[in-house]
């Protein structure tokens, strides 16, 4: 990588506008994690829509047809089966943080969807209160990009997007890094599945 | 009246027993931490919350464990709840006692289940009264014109 590639990658005022370009969409059906993750994530500054349910999630994605209710999320001048452009710019969501106990489909149903989808390049992470082995690598081998411990913490997420920099920055093809207004930080590029430190 | 000094010596020494005595773990401090001048009442809405989906689960769990025939699998899972949130807000003895009972429910021993459900409950009201008395103290030294330590 490239000294320029890297000043820029490790710029903090870039950086944090990359945060500010990074749009999460967070899936808990705990009234109070949902509480505490919102203020976890709008103060690393990144921008958050939260839904209750893995079938929320799905909807919100487009992902579930919903043809007989006004679906919110999506414009109004397209079907149902809105084009794949139609989709990027109705969501236009960076990263999936889902929980992975919830009543109706869990995380790692969800992750597997997600992974089956349009959405297959965006990093999905899992979260849960138990420190499970077999869970974990359950997740990770399931395309998880990482598995966050309940309570989620500040640092967990200076540590998550870091990853999430890190490995977007290795992805990197010989062309200088240019980022645009209006461009979200990680655009369909796949990533890596990461280990678990 | 006492003085904004007095009260916030008084807090201090009464959040540092809250955690000597293990009613609260270093999650609460994260929470502490997330509160500024923005949003000043991070903790206390957390709190609330805490306190709202408590009470639902211990009626849940009351109601559950009073059937005929006892389903064991639902009992889990609201102590599944019971102990996140309480792991979330750093309420270690409410936390621990739920662990506890989370074993019980997976013998299916429903004399261990109804003492947990018990000891959650003893465990639970004391560190709500707790923390009420926490908040009350904040609110008395905001109102002596002093700042929270």
């Amino acid at each position: 990588m490239g000294d320029s590639e890297i000043e820029i990658c490790r710029n903090i005022g870039d950086q944090k506008k990359q945060r500010q370009d990074l749009h999460v969409l967070a899936v808990d059906d705990s009234r109070l994690d949902r509480k505490l993750l919102e203020r976890l994530l709008t103060v690393s500054s990144y921008q958050v829509t939260f839904v209750d349910s893995g079938d929320k999630a799905l909807e919100y994605l487009g992902l579930i047809d919903n043809i007989d209710e006004e679906n919110q999320y999506q414009t109004s001048s397209s079907s149902p089966k809105s084009s794949l452009h139609d989709k990027l710019q109705v969501s236009k969501i960076n990263l999936i943080m889902t929980d992975y106990s919830m009543p109706g489909i869990s995380g790692f149903d969800l992750l597997k969807k997600v992974k089956d989808s349009f959405w297959r390049d965006i990093p999905v992470v899992i979260m849960s209160s138990e420190n499970l082995p077999s869970r974990i690598n359950m997740c990770l081998e399931g395309g998880a990009e990482d598995f966050l411990l309940k309570p989620v913490k500040l640092s967990d997420l200076r540590k998550l997007h870091s990853h999430l920099l890190n490995s977007h920055c290795q992805k990197q093809d010989k062309d200088s890094i240019k980022y645009k207004e209006n461009t979200t930080l990680l655009e369909t590029r796949p990533l890596p599945v990461l280990s678990m430190n | 009246m006492e003085n904004a000094g007095q009260l916030r010596r008084q807090y201090v020494d009464f959040v540092a027993s809250l955690y000597h005595e293990g009613f609260l773990d270093d999650q609460f401090g994260q929470l502490q931490k997330l509160q500024d001048e923005g949003n000043p009442y991070f903790v206390v809405e957390v709190v609330s919350l805490y306190f709202e989906d408590s009470e639902k689960l211990m009626n849940n769990l009351t109601t559950a464990l009073q059937q005929h025939v006892v389903d064991f699998k639902q009992i889990d899972a609201h102590v599944h709840q019971f102990k996140g949130s309480s792991s979330s807000i750093g309420a270690q003895r409410v936390k621990n006692t739920c662990v506890v009972f989370r074993d019980y429910c997976e013998e299916k021993n429903l004399d261990g289940c109804l003492k947990c459900l018990q000891q959650v409950k003893h465990e639970y009201y004391i560190v709500k009264n707790k923390l009420e008395t926490m908040i009350r103290l904040e609110r008395q030294i905001l109102e002596a014109g002093g700042t929270i330590p």
